[in-house]
């Protein structure tokens, strides 16, 4: 059953539905509701987004504007792709992490 | 974007200085710092130049005053610097600040002199007096003797100094007395025994406190020695002796009367000799103690003199002898500034006609100068290391700020290395205008002004190990992971599923070691975890064989994009320097070739990312296969990557295959045409600026000219095409050569780029290590010692991660980022072919005196 193997409420957040696929992004809609793809994006986006094209408007004028905004620019440019990367890379797994069984004992009973 | 994009403009000025207010004008200029001399004189050498004189009367003052620090220090008294540096001292006071100094060193060594003649004869009176003393014990020894002396009248000296004669037997017996050194008193002895055959007697005792020889310093210990001896002869080569082995000798009482005399004479002497010591050593330390007070602002003043001699030595007179001209580079921004000093020299020395400026055009490439504050000025000095920038070429340091701690992030990347060193920089940074740090020596110098640079490696490497998900070699997993095991059991899915996939249940956990999760079971993988790598891959065996996937795509991202921005900057110089035809034709063939091969790269990465999954892992090609298939083009079909694949790539080598050749001839070519004229050589690609060009050139007189389009005298970048030829041959190899190191340096640099990889698995390995070895032993020990055996766990853990992982791994890092910049990076578009602007400045002049009196 389901819901059998979880103590407390610790998989609420799956829901009983059949395996269908997401339309648009191939993931399968039970494991979506765990991890979101799109909400991570769009906070990130939006946070580096606000550093790197929102920021240089508010830089002061002075003899160090044209410094400042380049390092707000080049800030959001390499974390925002350095983070992307890293969440593209782990989007589709083609092979999962290999435990040994004393990890999947602790796993099993102490994360679920 | 503000100075730190170019350097500045700078322009030829010449300055015309009445010969009466050149001094106080260079005064006024080097204050300010903000010209560089150029020197003129080249060819004179430096004992013929017209300011000769004033410098050697400005080297012995310094002399002078080097040798008052040295007796001040020697005598310990407190010097005080300055806070302020005073102005060089206009040329009335130098007369009269030489006599004082002369008569103050003349005082001193006078003074010194005859403190140490009085030294010497206290020592001498010391020692005299010791050794009456020590010998009466000799004497009173043998208590018979003494009356027996007494009977007996003196006689009066022989022909030999310093022993006296007793008649006794017939037979003269002498004695010498004296003091030697403590070392050589064995051999004395024996040299006495043997050299006597017996007829000495040699009595001796140690004084007890040591002594001081007033010329070196040193305490030794002295022997008091008394010698009886009998004969003449004996007397003769006992007195050789004692000169040989340098003993201090002493005329030997005869009586205990004169004894008594000579022991009170002596005291008198030598109380007399202390207070007249104690008066010589009070005068002065005195004289000194006034003379400290004002030695700092002597010493700046003089070499502020001196500095401005050296500058006079380098401007020329003209012709009619009055007046002096010097050539400097000013920076435009300050001309009005320049303007302004000389007026104020003008005034100060008095003079009716002031010195005046006007700038000179010229053909050779001024200095490079750009201007830095302290958080700028580190960034700088990396890329300056490599070579100063070409006169107003693009800076690389403006973009090294952010992208220097970034790849050093990528390869450090860990949060608590990051943190700590975050908050060593935060200290250094807070502290510093800390007297002591800004005149450390050498490394802890080379850290300090690198302060601002660990700040931003430390953050960025806090932001990284968050990524890396990697803080002290474990993770942190604050959403939760996406990966479930407990949808591996079959106890989780419908017995319909259950037949497809292969499951878990609790007998195949205990029977094997290790087990691998699988994806494309539902509800296994819940999707990617939203900051970073996920926690779990910590706890797994196979971590190894994502993560190095993961960062060597990563890395290959990251260079290939840091290396395109190379070649766009390189654009921006084009543009500047009214070359367009180079973006045309070596630019865009240089974006070209790296885009569709490299650019592809990159498409063809994310794509996998994206479109294979678990599912369709079986069918998942290999990039690295792909890539190579790409230009092998093999006969089997493997399924490819995307449908149509063959025809994207196909097309996509046409296009680098067309660029290459426009990379290698398409300049040299240009050049030439447009060298020699319209001819038949119609490159389609630029045609337009190709017409425009040739009908300026006809307007203009033909002839071997520049070629530059709007060739600004002022402006010479470019050193492609001498002035006076057009030189085919070279440029055409200069081109070649430059498009075989770009095109076989894109394969061979993005590979280096792998480096980020690397170090960052070194990094993450070593801290694991680290930990398994020390941390997981000390707290797997049991409660009872457990405690015990964690503190010093715990030391020398943070030992081994300060010295092994921040500092060494730190450094590593660090060289690796300055190599990718300098060569990977900066290949692509700097020449770092400038000088540096060096302007006169006296502020530059070491006001230290450790500096120059160590």
């Amino acid at each position: 059953m389901l819901g059998a193997h979880c103590p407390g409420g610790t998989c609420a957040r799956r829901s009983i539905s059949n395996s269908d696929s997401h339309p648009g992004l191939g993931i399968p809609l039970r494991a979506m509701t765990a991890h979101s793809f799109a909400l991570p994006v769009i906070i990130f986006t939006t946070f580096w987004g606000l550093i790197g094209i929102a920021g240089p408007w508010f830089v002061p004028k002075g003899p160090n504007r044209g410094v400042i905004i380049t390092m707000l620019v080049a800030t959001a440019v390499c974390c925002y792709l350095f983070w992307l990367i890293a969440i593209l890379a782990q989007l589709n797994p083609l092979f999962g992490p290999q435990l040994k069984n004393e990890t999947i004992w602790y796993v099993h009973f102490l994360w679920e | 974007m503000g100075s730190l994009f170019r350097s500045e403009t700078m322009c030829l000025a010449q300055l015309f200085l009445q010969s009466g207010t050149a001094y106080e004008c260079l005064s006024a200029l080097g204050e300010k710092g903000l010209v560089q001399f150029r020197d003129l004189n080249q060819n004179v050498s430096s004992f013929q130049r017209k300011f000769v004189g004033e410098v050697k009367r400005c080297e012995e003052l310094e002399r002078i005053l080097a040798y008052l620090v040295q007796e001040i220090n020697r005598a310990d008294i407190p010097l005080p610097e300055g806070e302020t540096s005073p102005p060089a001292p206009p040329l009335k006071q130098v007369l009269e600040m030489q006599e004082q100094l002369q008569k103050l060193e003349a005082e001193l060594r006078e003074v010194t002199k005859n403190k140490e003649k009085l030294r010497r004869n206290l020592l001498e009176l010391t020692e005299y007096t010791h050794m009456l003393r020590v010998t009466k014990t000799f004497v009173k020894r043998n208590l018979e003797f003494e009356p027996a002396y007494e009977e007996f009248p003196p006689l009066e000296n022989e022909s030999l100094l310093d022993y006296s004669c007793m008649q006794r037997l017939g037979a003269k017996l002498g004695f010498v007395s004296g003091l030697i050194n403590q070392g050589k008193a064995e051999a004395f002895g024996k040299t006495l025994w043997r050299a006597c055959r017996g007829h000495s007697i040699v009595t001796h005792a140690e004084l007890e406190g040591p002594l001081e020889d007033p010329e070196t310093g040193e305490v030794i210990k002295w022997y008091v020695f008394l010698i009886s001896f009998w004969g003449e002869q004996i007397g003769h080569k006992v007195k050789k002796i004692c000169d040989c082995y340098h003993c201090h000798i002493y005329p030997y009482p005869n009586t205990a009367e004169e004894r008594r005399e000579i022991q009170e004479g002596l005291n008198t002497r030598i109380q007399d000799l202390y207070t007249v010591l104690h008066k010589t050593e009070d005068y002065l330390r005195q004289v000194l103690c006034k003379a400290a007070e004002s030695v700092y602002s002597r010493v700046i003043q003089v070499k502020k003199m001196k500095a401005i001699y050296h500058m006079l030595n380098m401007c020329s007179f003209d012709v009619t002898n009055k007046c002096l001209i010097a050539e400097v580079w000013c920076p435009e921004a300050d001309l009005h500034e320049l303007r302004l000093a000389l007026e104020e020299g003008s005034r100060e020395s008095g003079a009716t006609i002031p010195s005046f400026m006007n700038t000179i055009p010229t053909k050779e490439t001024p200095p490079t100068l750009i201007r830095t504050n302290k958080f700028t000025e580190g960034f700088q000095n990396i890329v300056d290391a490599y070579g100063v920038g070409s006169y107003r070429e693009v800076n690389p340091a403006l973009f090294t700020i952010i992208t220097f701690p970034f790849l050093f992030a990528v390869m450090f990347g860990d949060l608590g290395h990051g943190f700590v060193m975050f908050l060593f920089a935060l200290l250094l940074v807070l502290n510093e205008d800390h007297p002591r740090l800004s005149q450390s020596q050498e490394i802890m110098r080379m850290v300090f002004n690198g302060r601002y640079i660990l700040l931003l490696m430390g953050l960025f490497s806090v932001y990284t190990g968050l990524v890396y998900n990697d803080c002290f070699s474990k993770s942190v997993s604050l959403f939760g992971s996406g990966w479930n095991v407990s949808a591996m059991y079959s106890s989780s899915h419908s017995p319909a599923e259950q037949r497809k996939m292969v499951l878990w249940n609790d007998s195949v956990i205990r029977h094997n070691r290790v087990l691998q999760l699988d994806p494309s079971v539902p509800g296994v993988f819940r999707g990617p975890y939203p900051l970073g790598i996920d926690p779990i891959w910590n706890l797994a065996t196979n971590r190894l064989t994502f993560l190095n996937s993961f960062k060597m795509k990563m890395s290959v991202i990251f260079g290939i994009i840091h290396m395109t921005f190379g070649v766009i900057l390189g654009i921006f110089n084009h543009l500047h320097f009214r070359k367009k035809f180079n973006i045309y034709l070596v630019s865009i063939p240089e974006l070209l070739f790296m885009l569709c091969i490299f650019g592809y790269l990159i498409f063809m990465i994310v794509y996998k990312w994206l479109v294979y999954s678990a599912e369709t892992s079986r069918v998942a090609p290999s990039i690295l296969i792909e890539f190579i298939n790409m230009f092998l083009f093999p006969a089997s079909d493997t399924g490819g990557l995307y449908p149509g694949q063959e025809h994207v790539q196909r097309l996509l080598l046409v296009i680098t295959a067309l660029s290459v050749p426009v990379l290698f001839l398409g300049k040299p070519l240009f050049l030439l045409w447009l060298h020699h004229g319209r001819s038949c050589f119609g490159v389609s690609r630029s045609g337009y600026t190709l017409v425009r060009k040739d009908s300026e050139e006809e307007v203009s007189l033909l002839g071997s000219q520049d070629i530059e389009e709007g060739n600004n005298q002022m402006e010479d970048g470019c050193r492609e095409v001498t002035c006076e030829e057009f030189n085919f041959g070279e440029i055409l190899m200069t081109q070649v050569i430059h498009s075989i190191e770009y095109c076989l340096g894109c394969i061979s640099n993005t590979a280096s780029y792998l480096r980020l990889w690397a170090l960052s698995l070194a990094h993450a390995q070593l801290s694991d290590v680290l930990w398994a070895m020390l941390m997981r032993v000390g707290l797997r020990v049991d409660t009872t010692y457990g405690v015990l055996l964690l503190l010093p766990v715990i030391a020398l853990f943070a030992v081994l991660t300060i010295f092994i992982l921040l500092i060494m791994e730190g450094l590593s890092a660090f060289l690796h980022a300055i190599r990718l910049h300098w060569v990977e990076f900066q290949n692509k578009f700097y020449v770092g072919a400038g000088t540096k602007f060096v302007p006169f400045s006296l502020r530059l002049l070491s006001s230290k005196f450790s500096d120059d009196m160590a």
